[in-house]
């Protein structure tokens, strides 16, 4: 049996257990997962701890609920008041009532949707999986009678605010304008969306349920990912959005800190990421720190955006996903992902000593494509020697 | 002996709100092409152009910044030694010309006093659906007393000419400081910069 087989066939015989070995398969996962395609969804619930390794008999159920919870935000946070029983005497679009839901409604509009719809538009667009159509897009959104899909409160050109028709006395009809979608993006016919329009709004939720952090960009960067491996994965597609949308936040909650301005400074904010992995760079390679030093490179200038991505915009995607695999099965997942970035430094360090200030920042910045298992055997000596 | 490759190094930055079309000018600028699809620019990014004024070779060295407040922190540390700053915003979005002035603020909290300004009202292609007129834009710049331009990335307008004419005015600027103090222009070559990390720029102390 060649060794690729064996592999898999030892891999396939730990997820089969009732009682999955977590350690062992971490381990497993770490230096790859067999059969990726396949089987990375499933270790991927498992790495963000959405099924539990230990009950593989309530996963059912678990997942049930789950998926039932997110329905719930969906039907909460997406469904404009007008498609609900709103009493319209009291609560109308021109209502002077702050705690009227329209309100919200339009607030939302001007805050963070219209960064999050910028940004859903724009993720990965070497790829044209973003702009299919989903396979199993919401019903409850795509086949409603009143257009609410998300990008519609904020179509350019139009409007934020809805149409109040004033007949006689009193309101007697609301219309939120039929708006137009933007140039470069195929509206999609009723009854399909198109996977960005998904991530728009899983986004959109997150940040309405975490509203004091709300949405910051790059969270399009770190959802990206996840949805796309389970959503390409047929077994798996069908719930994509809400298995995403759990894993995303649980994902979230461990690097939360990246986002939050105020945390900066702190030990697990950026800049004290930043600083690890300039400490880690002075130990292991000093001709190296010392030239940046030098040269007056900082490490804000390339490392903020591969540390708070998790380097999701570094690779290429089939890359990124390997990457991914190996800092989730970590014990030390964003010590392991210093490690990561640091190796990516030294892999380079003949150009770095070579070259002047400008040729260094873009070196930095477009990371020259390079074989990812080269990369993270290099990380792997890295963890080792610390 | 290294070939001297430039006369004068410029420090430019590019700022404004998200999505009003930064990276698509720099872009433009720099590779003369047009994408209109960029992924969110995080932190900041960085282009090199050499350009010709007045018989010196100019390399203007551009950071592109992110837009969104998070990014705020680490994006003002470069408006120190920024020597021009192109201000954005997008003709078709009332929002990020209204933040031109919290925009020109930052300026004043963190750049150099005497760093050249521009007021760039982009995508001007997209005449169905401006919002923003050109006198607006032109009324604000004239309050300040700053430069302005209505530039399209994807129509290729004025971007060149917005760029030569900030270097333009840095260069007067730099050549009036030259007559009076020596060192506040360093002219560097290859060679030099090699050695001196102070080649950086002209304007951090
Ligand atoms: N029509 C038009 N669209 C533009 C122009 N410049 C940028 N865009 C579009 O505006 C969006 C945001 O551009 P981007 O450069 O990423 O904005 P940034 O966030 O300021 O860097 C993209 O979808 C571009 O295609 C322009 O001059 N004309
Ligand atoms: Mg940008």
């Amino acid at each position: 049996m060649s060794v690729y087989k064996s592999r898999l066939k030892e891999f396939e015989n730990l997820i089969k257990q009732d009682e999955i070995d977590i350690k062992a398969l971490k381990k497993f996962i770490h230096s790859g997962i067999p059969e990726c395609a396949k089987y990375r969804p499933i270790c991927w619930k498992l790495l963000f701890n959405y099924l539990d390794p230990k009950r593989k008999n309530n996963w059912e159920s678990h997942l049930e609920r789950q998926r039932n919870n997110y329905r719930n935000l969906i039907k909460d946070f997406c469904i404009p008041p007008s498609c609900k029983d709103v009493d319209l005497s009291v609560d109308h679009p021109l209502s002077d009532n702050i705690d009227s839901s329209w309100s919200t409604f339009f607030k939302d509009n001007e805050t963070f949707l219209l960064q999050i719809d910028k940004d859903a538009r724009r993720l990965l667009p070497d790829i044209s999986f973003f702009q299919e159509p989903c396979k199993y897009p919401c019903d409850i959104v795509v086949n409603s009678d009143t257009e609410i899909r998300l990008h519609h409160r904020v179509a350019p050109s139009t409007l934020s605010s809805a149409n109040v028709e004033r007949k006689g006395v009193g309101i007697k009809k609301i219309n939120l304008i039929v708006k137009r979608a933007p140039e470069n993006y195929q509206a999609m016919q009723k009854g399909q969306e198109a996977n960005w329009e998904v991530v728009e709004r899983m986004l959109f939720i997150y940040a309405k349920l975490n509203s004091g952090q709300g949405y910051v960009q790059g969270m399009n960067e770190i959802i990206g990912p996840i949805y796309y491996v389970f959503a390409s994965n047929d077994e798996h597609a069908e719930f994509a959005e809400a298995d995403c949308f759990w894993c995303f936040t649980a994902l979230m909650s461990e690097i939360r800190d990246f986002f939050i301005k105020t945390l900066d400074e702190t030990d697990s904010g950026i800049r004290g990421m930043m600083n690890k992995l300039t400490r880690m760079l002075e130990k292991k390679d000093i001709h190296v720190s010392n030239r940046l030093k030098e040269q007056g490179i900082f490490p804000q200038y390339y490392s903020f955006r591969w540390i708070s991505l998790i380097l999701s915009q570094e690779f290429d995607l089939p890359d990124v996903l390997r990457l991914w695999d190996s800092i989730l099965a970590d014990d030390s997942r964003f010590e392991y992902l210093i490690c990561v970035c640091c190796a990516m430094i030294i892999l380079v360090r003949d150009q770095i000593l070579e070259n002047d200030f400008e040729h260094n920042v873009k070196l930095l910045q477009n990371y020259p494509s390079m074989d990812i298992n080269f990369v993270l055997s290099r990380a792997n000596q890295l963890m080792e020697s610390t | 002996m290294a070939k001297k490759t430039y006369d004068l190094l410029f420090k430019l930055l590019l700022i404004g709100d998200s999505g009003v079309g930064k990276t698509c000018i720099l872009f433009r600028f720099s590779d003369d092409a047009f994408t209109s699809t960029f992924i969110s620019t995080i932190g900041i990014d960085f282009k090199i152009k050499t350009v010709e004024l007045r018989g010196k070779k100019i390399k203007l060295q551009i950071w592109d910044t992110a837009g969104q407040e998070r990014f705020h922190t680490i994006t003002t540390s470069y408006y120190r030694g920024a020597m021009g700053i192109l201000l954005v915003y997008d003709i078709t979005n009332e929002k990020s010309f209204e933040n031109i002035i919290k925009w020109l603020r930052n300026i004043d909290e963190h750049a150099n006093e005497d760093v050249e300004r521009m007021i760039l009202g982009n995508k001007c292609d997209m005449t169905d659906k401006r919002i923003v007129s050109k006198e607006r834009g032109e009324a604000i710049a004239r309050e300040y007393g700053i430069r302005f331009m209505e530039t399209s990335a994807k129509a290729n307008i004025n971007i060149e000419k917005a760029f030569s004419e900030l270097a333009e005015a840095i260069l007067d600027q730099t050549a009036s400081k030259d007559s009076n103090n020596e060192n506040q222009v360093v002219v560097v070559d290859r060679k030099n910069q090699e050695k001196s990390p102070a080649y950086r720029s002209c304007c951090t102390s």
